[in-house]
């Protein structure tokens, strides 16, 4: 079997804890759907917090606060109303990330393919949909910030190995990345982005204006 | 506090699911309101927003009743995810859709026979794997994970480089999944 990618600990605790960007968190919940084995150790982290929640001491509640909560047990959950249609959402896509609007795909140069997944950001971070055709590469690219990516399908290669679909990435700010894609089908991937990727060399300076990665 | 008999939550929160019982989740309210409220404002909440988001998390947990799976977590666990998500609501992170699959404890997938599943769902077990932990591992999962703040802001409250509070952060977590798997296994 090959070796498995998954978020380091402290990622998943942050996405636990709830201190992830909201891009981040997608690119880490989908990786969860895809990789149920991830879930026992979240699970453990939210038992951990269930155990001091067990043990805190309390701070009373007002007066008052049990009447007010008993008074709205009858009234509808605004929740539970039929959610608004998506037209552009993708039902095949992973659960994480089927509530959102996507925007088109857009060319990325030879053989790539980007489509914005409208909603999650945070600041000039922001989630996109990667689709890589075989044997192509990304564009050779640096990171500007944390780069997020978590495979959807097909596979592709680094200098750390194979990305298969579930496997998670963090990209090393410091790395120069050209991930290659090593499947016979298009590889489909979601990632975190901080920042706009910097495209080096001549084609990179030639791309700049049009390619908004 | 007056000590008083272990209450069976597992068993308050099926009838709150089977058959709407108020005197169920008044018991559950008493428990769980103030514990919720507490935790809030230990994470930095202020006091009133803090009360105002443990009655909305009471009210999820009325709601929510049906969706809770004893096999898959402790009542404790599920209530603390629904207040971690209300939270992260509150403070437009956007991102408690994304736990979405966390208030059932991702039904979508099947329930897999987990060392760390049963392990994780026994409170005691989990309480004497985080007294094994190194005082600096444990302060920094606490900082994490209960005053929810980022690995950034720890770096800087303690004065020690981000990679240090990652790597305490990481090798406190693998030592907890041991503990308890070892445990786990013990009693098998």
């Amino acid at each position: 079997m090959s070796a498995r990618h998954h978020p380091s600990e402290e990622r998943l605790l942050a996405f636990e804890a709830g201190t992830l960007s909201a891009p981040e968190a997608v690119v880490v919940a989908t990786h969860l759907a895809m990789r149920p084995q991830t879930r026992a150790w979240t699970h453990l982290a939210q038992a951990v917090g269930g155990a001091v929640l067990d043990d805190l001491a309390p701070s009373a509640l007002e007066d008052g606060a049990l009447a007010a909560v008993l008074a709205r047990l009858d009234s509808p959950d605004p929740e539970a109303g039929v959610a608004p249609p998506l037209p552009t959402a993708d039902h095949s896509l992973p659960s994480p990330l089927r509530s959102f609007e996507l925007g088109p795909w857009r060319w990325a140069g030879p053989g790539v393919h980007v489509r914005n997944v409208l909603g999650p950001r945070d600041g000039d971070c922001r989630v996109i949909l990667l689709r890589i055709a075989p044997g192509k590469s990304a564009p050779r690219h640096t990171h500007v910030g944390v780069e997020l990516t978590c495979v959807i399908e097909g596979a592709y290669a680094t200098e750390d190995g194979v990305f298969e679909p579930g496997d998670f990435e963090e990209a090393d700010p410091s790395v120069l990345h050209q991930p290659r894609v090593v499947s016979d089908t298009p590889c489909l991937c979601v990632a975190a982005l901080d920042g706009q990727i910097v495209l080096p060399g001549r084609l990179g300076m030639l791309l700049a204006p049009f390619v908004r990665l | 506090m007056v000590s008083q008999p272990p209450r069976d939550f597992r068993a308050l929160i099926a009838c709150i699911a089977q058959s709407q019982d108020r005197d169920a989740f008044v018991e559950v309210f008493n428990f769980y309101g103030p514990r919720i409220k507490a935790l809030l404002v230990r994470s930095g909440t202020p006091p009133a927003a803090a009360e105002e988001l443990a009655q909305e998390a009471m009210l999820t947990v009325w709601r929510k009743a049906a969706a809770y799976d004893p096999t898959r977590a402790s009542v404790a666990a599920w209530i603390f995810t629904i207040a971690r998500n209300l939270r992260s609501d509150a403070l437009r992170r956007g991102s408690s859709a994304l736990h979405a699959f966390d208030a059932t404890f991702g039904t979508e997938a099947p329930a897999q026979p987990d060392a760390i599943l049963s392990g994780a769902q026994d409170g005691a077990c989990v309480r004497a794997a985080m007294r094994s932990l190194n005082p600096d591992q444990a302060q920094a999962i606490e900082m994490a994970f209960f005053q929810e703040q980022t690995h950034s802001q720890i770096s800087h409250a303690l004065g020690v480089p981000l990679g240090t509070v990652k790597a305490r952060i990481r090798f406190g977590m693998m030592k907890l999944r041991a503990f308890v798997e070892r445990e786990m296994r013990g009693q098998a």
